[in-house]
């Protein structure tokens, strides 16, 4: 206002009512500044997260109560073909008999599946030595000598848990993130 | 380290910064500035919303599939709908603000003098801004732009000799299913290298500060409360029209994706480019029609030479204004004439109207202004 050098007032606010009248005022638009701006950037932000359509194609749903014993599925997932199988009475008992210490990559049958849900077992299907697919899944593959899965490349045996045996690869098989939503559903990372 | 050291160590280091704070807390500006002066800014800052939503917007853009992709980001995209209406208000609020920039220039005669580079720098920028906004057009797949862009290749195609050889280099031959990607490459190129023509403007506006007069004051916070409010109204109908008239100026028919087989019946161009389309008229062919855009947008640069007024910017007298605003009336005129249903009287009011465009800055700018000035 051009023409008022002080402000005028007949004795009722002193200057320090009005300087924190000012502050509360400040301090009220910045305030109400910072709410406007979060809420118009964040539309920018979510857009470029993934949409429900890439959550689904990221995180699927397996369905693994149609899996027979014994026999198993591939399911392709970040790139990689994950290995679902479902084990035999006798391959559990097995697993659980040797000692992990003996083998080349120390793994207990409980490090390699889930509690309750131990005749699933869950493995991205890819050597760990030299890099290629695992012969096994398939029903007119040839498993190797314990019945898991081999390595048609450099020949590396793996039990029906993921767990090296022998070979030139000298670590068991990855296991993805995943988790059992039931008795016959899992969710992939 | 308090702040008297961090500011040595950054002065040090960024010679400019204490240059900029200490011309910040030196009171150097004029006392009260109109509000209209802040056009610039608020156009600046629609750009950066621009550049913000298209940045988004190119994530998920397809041009191979480009009428698909724009449903895709509208439907799938987590607030696609609002990114996209963003953009498409955010385009209304930037040539509303763009053509009022201009109009006020006009009226108020501010190409005159020391504001004539800042004049020619702001055309120029309408031009880009105008071409870029037709480019962003044609990416939408929509029936009327698949039309207009057919129409635009098509041409750059028969053309001989010079300007058939740029046409065509444009756009990269005939029309087929790479020349949306080229299009969308160019419109992102230009919405972003209007940030440079934009700061050059703002270096050259200094040379129109008025002067600070007896009692100059410092930008904080007398400006930055006039910026604050003034951005506050620009941001307040901006989501008016993103929230409640999102499809303001489109043409419906746009809404149905392009189909060589099919010419829309009314092929409107969006508001901002109708005055652009309507010009056409003028001139038989589509060369004609865009030497007649050129023609128009080239009188606008020439302004500064048709006002035969030697004083720069003194105060124009009534006659001059009451033309200006004919000249505003004649152009949304010539808007919606483009939007008529093509008839034979929309073809005679179009040239007429703009028969009256060329004839006010090609006549009447030089007459009025010489009579005025003495």
């Amino acid at each position: 206002m051009a023409g008022t050098s002080e402000p005028t007032d007949a004795g009722l606010t002193s200057e320090h009512d009005v300087g924190s009248r000012r502050d509360f005022l400040t301090i009220l638009t910045v305030a109400a500044g910072a709410v406007g701006i979060a809420a118009t950037v964040w539309p920018f932000i979510d857009a470029l997260a993934p949409n429900a359509d890439r959550n689904a194609v990221a995180h699927p749903v397996i369905d693994v109560a149609g899996i027979q014993e014994n026999t198993g599925i591939t399911v392709m997932w970040a790139g990689q073909p994950i290995y679902i199988r479902r084990l035999t009475k006798q391959q559990i008992a097995d697993s659980q008999n040797v000692v992990p210490d003996s083998l080349p990559d120390p793994a207990s049958y409980s490090e390699r599946t889930k509690p309750g849900y131990g005749d699933i077992v869950v493995v991205v299907g890819l050597n760990t030595a030299a890099p290629c697919l695992l012969l096994g899944n398939e029903p007119s593959e040839p498993r190797g000598p314990l019945d898991g899965w081999i390595s048609a490349c450099d020949g590396s045996v793996y039990d029906p848990l993921g767990r090296v045996r022998r070979g030139p690869a000298s670590r068991n098989l990855a296991i993805p993130p995943f988790t059992f939503l039931d008795k016959a559903q899992i969710q992939l990372g | 380290m308090d702040i008297e050291a961090q500011k040595a160590w950054s002065d040090r280091g960024w010679p400019d910064l204490a240059v900029w704070r200490a011309r910040a807390e030196t009171p150097s500006l004029a006392r009260e500035q109109p509000y209209l002066d802040t056009l610039p800014a608020l156009i600046t800052g629609t750009l950066l919303v621009l550049a913000a939503s298209g940045l988004v917007l190119a994530v998920y853009y397809n041009p191979w599939a480009p009428y698909a992709s724009v449903q895709f980001i509208k439907r799938e995209v987590n607030s696609g709908w609002l990114i996209q209406s963003f953009h498409q208000s955010g385009t209304t609020m930037l040539f509303g603000a763009v053509y009022l920039l201009l109009f006020r220039g006009i009226l108020l005669r501010l190409y005159k003098g020391s504001g004539e580079f800042v004049w020619l720098g702001t055309v120029a920028l309408a031009s880009v801004l105008l071409l870029t906004g037709w480019l962003g057009y044609m990416l939408s797949g929509g029936a009327v732009a698949g039309a207009s862009l057919r129409q635009a290749t098509l041409s750059a195609e028969t053309w001989p000799g010079l300007p058939g050889l740029l046409a065509s280099w444009f756009f990269g031959g005939p029309h087929g299913p790479g020349t949306l990607a080229r299009l969308a490459v160019l419109h992102a190129v230009l919405g972003v290298a209007v940030f440079a023509l934009v700061l050059l403007l703002r270096t050259a506006r200094k040379a129109m500060l008025p002067a600070p007069g007896a009692h100059p004051v410092t930008f904080h916070p007398y400006y930055t409360a006039q910026y604050f409010v003034a951005f506050t109204i620009f941001a307040l109908i901006f989501a008016l029209f993103a929230f409640f008239a999102p499809h303001f100026g489109d043409n419906p028919l746009n809404a149905a994706p392009a189909n060589p087989l099919i010419m829309p019946i009314n092929p409107t161009p969006p508001w901002f480019l109708a005055p652009l389309s309507a010009i056409r008229v003028v001139l038989p062919g589509d060369a004609g029609g865009v030497i007649a855009v050129l023609a128009m947008l080239g009188l606008l640069f020439a302004l500064p030479w048709l006002d035969r007024s030697s004083a720069p910017a003194h105060r124009s007298g009534f006659l001059y204004r009451l033309l200006v605003v004919v000249l505003a009336l004649d152009v949304i005129a010539l808007g919606f004439a483009a939007a008529c249903r093509p008839s034979v009287t929309a073809v005679i009011l179009q040239i007429v109207f703009a028969l009256w465009y060329f004839f006010h800055f090609l006549v009447l700018t030089p007459l009025v202004t010489a009579l005025e000035a003495k």
